[in-house]
């Protein structure tokens, strides 16, 4: 049985559209395929992706307010609608760039059998051809990063797809898996829970300084912008 | 084991943290009362998160009871009781606290680790006993480390991997039933192990280089002898990177486990405990075993 598109959205039944689309927004962001590249939890992310995205078309097509959704008559799932979030278009235009770039044309044979392995979790595979290949190119190194991080070696996996993109800068996938990389640990570094905490908020000693400082400017133009000191 | 997993208190509610120590307090209990009252000591922060994660696949209501206990005489604390990933949190830690201690007796010929394996013997028969799989696992994992550190394999990564597939090992309890939760709680348990590992390293720098102890960062970075601090400066970048991004995909497994409870303390501890701990490891500011009591 299909779950209920509201809990799914984790919003209450009823909800506006405004409140749907935002809790899709937040919930897109969450489970997009960028932050689940090089990821053995991969098939599962995508599996959310589309729950949600269904759910969410399900909604925006049926509900509106005080929609009462009914899991016994309704079924939704099998809805093709063409009702899409700017996150669903982001997210067919990366399954189609992923499709292109298996049809590389100046990748030979071997290389092409190392991305089918990696796609396919076979990474033991896929580092067997690698060490056998003696051209070690940009893509080579790219590759052998892929393996690397998908294994859960990051710090060599960073380094090779680094060397990759110093190799050829021009080179759009390495630069963007690297960029990628970088952006994982930044965003979650600079996740929201962390900074709405009391260590962002200025403390008595920030405050404390901050008005002796300024004091002491005013004092230095003559001014006094606290009176007792 | 080292008890790095821990909440940011100051960020965590009364509430949920009352819930937390009423895990942990469970875990110690459990080894209490099926071990006897010695192996209680082995108790850490690390393995009450696990309680708190494993127990959060389940909707049912905990049973919780307020009791007294040896540690705390004098106030009657609230203890998660009868519950059966309390109980495994706790089979895991006797586990590992004997082979860390049994560790560092064959390695340092440290006397504390020759008692304390001693002690810890009889508890770990009846424990293995239970799991018997999974032990076996994680002492093959384990021959695996021992391995590598004679070796003196220099790369970080492939050090850091022996024992993060034994976090791997623990995470995947078999007390979950559904297949791709274990999956999900595996890949935590695989980036959390690492974490833990790579922040061990990078703590225990001074000491190995005085005492001459195999350190992979020290291989992999190639210390010299010149100025530790300039040494960490230097490598401080990267090793950033590997740990945060080790942390990212903890986050990451996390959402999508989809806790059915106790959110609110593993939020706090995935999105903000682990970062504080790192940064303050990263900085220097925190010494092994300096505990905060609970």
């Amino acid at each position: 049985m299909k779950k209920n598109p509201y809990k799914v959205l984790g919003v209450k039944e009823g909800a506006s559209y405004d409140e749907i689309k935002k809790a899709y927004r937040e919930l897109a962001k969450k489970y997009h395929p960028d932050r689940y590249r090089n990821n053995p939890l991969a098939d599962l992310a995508d599996e959310k992706m589309r729950e949600i995205n269904e759910a969410y078309d399900f909604l925006m097509k049926n509900a509106g307010g005080a929609y009462q959704y009914q899991s016994e008559s309704q079924s939704y799932g099998n809805s093709t609608a063409s009702q899409s979030g700017s996150y669903r278009t982001q997210y067919q235009s990366q399954q189609s760039r992923q499709q292109s770039q298996q049809g590389y044309a100046d990748e030979s044979e071997l290389e092409r059998q190392v991305r089918t392995h990696i796609n396919n979790g076979n990474l033991n595979e896929a580092q067997r051809i690698l060490d056998r290949m003696r051209n070690r190119n940009a893509n080579w190194y790219y590759l052998q990063g892929l393996v690397f991080l998908r294994r859960g070696w990051y710090d060599r996996g960073y380094s090779n797809i680094q060397r990759a993109a110093n190799m050829d800068p021009t080179n759009y996938e390495y630069r963007n898996a690297l960029n990628n990389l970088n952006n994982q640990s930044f965003g979650y570094r600079h996740n929201p829970y962390y900074n709405n905490t009391y260590r962002s908020n200025p403390d008595m000693c920030q405050i404390c300084g901050t008005l002796w400082c300024a004091d002491s400017c005013c004092e230095c133009m003559g001014g006094d912008l606290i009176g007792c000191c | 084991m080292f008890g790095y997993v821990e909440p940011d208190k100051p960020e965590l509610k009364i509430r949920e943290f009352e819930v937390f120590r009423g895990y942990y307090c469970g875990v110690c209990k459990s080894i209490g009362k099926r071990f006897g009252q010695v192996p209680r000591i082995s108790l850490n922060y690390d393995l009450a998160f696990l309680a708190v994660l494993l127990d959060s696949t389940q909707g049912e209501m905990s049973i919780g009871k307020v009791e007294r206990c040896i540690a705390h005489p004098i106030r009657k604390r609230y203890v998660i009781r009868r519950n059966q990933f309390v109980d495994y949190a706790a089979d895991m830690n006797i586990v590992l606290a004997y082979y860390n201690l049994r560790d560092k007796w064959s390695d340092e010929k440290n006397l504390l680790g020759a008692f304390g394996s001693m002690v810890l013997r009889g508890a770990y028969k009846k424990a293995s006993k239970r799991y018997k799989e999974k032990t076996e696992k994680i002492k093959s994992l384990l021959d695996e480390l021992i391995r590598l550190e004679k070796e003196k394999c220099a790369s970080l990564d492939e050090a850091a991997e022996p024992f993060a597939n034994i976090m791997r090992e623990v995470f995947q309890c078999p007390h979950v039933e559904d297949e791709s939760k274990r999956k999900v709680l595996g890949w935590l348990g695989y980036n959390i192990g690492r974490w833990i590992y790579i922040l061990d390293a990078w703590d225990d720098l001074a000491d190995d280089i005085k005492s001459g102890s195999y350190n992979a960062i020290l291989l992999q970075f190639q210390y010299n002898g010149g100025d530790l601090d300039a040494f960490k400066a230097s490598i401080k970048e990267r090793l950033d990177f590997s740990l945060t991004y080790s942390l990212s995909e903890c986050e990451k497994a996390y959402s999508l486990l989809g806790a059915v409870k106790n959110a609110g303390i593993i939020d706090n501890i995935i999105y903000s405990g682990l970062i504080v701990k790192t940064d303050k490891v990263l900085q220097g500011r925190c010494k092994k075993n300096e505990k905060e009591s609970i």
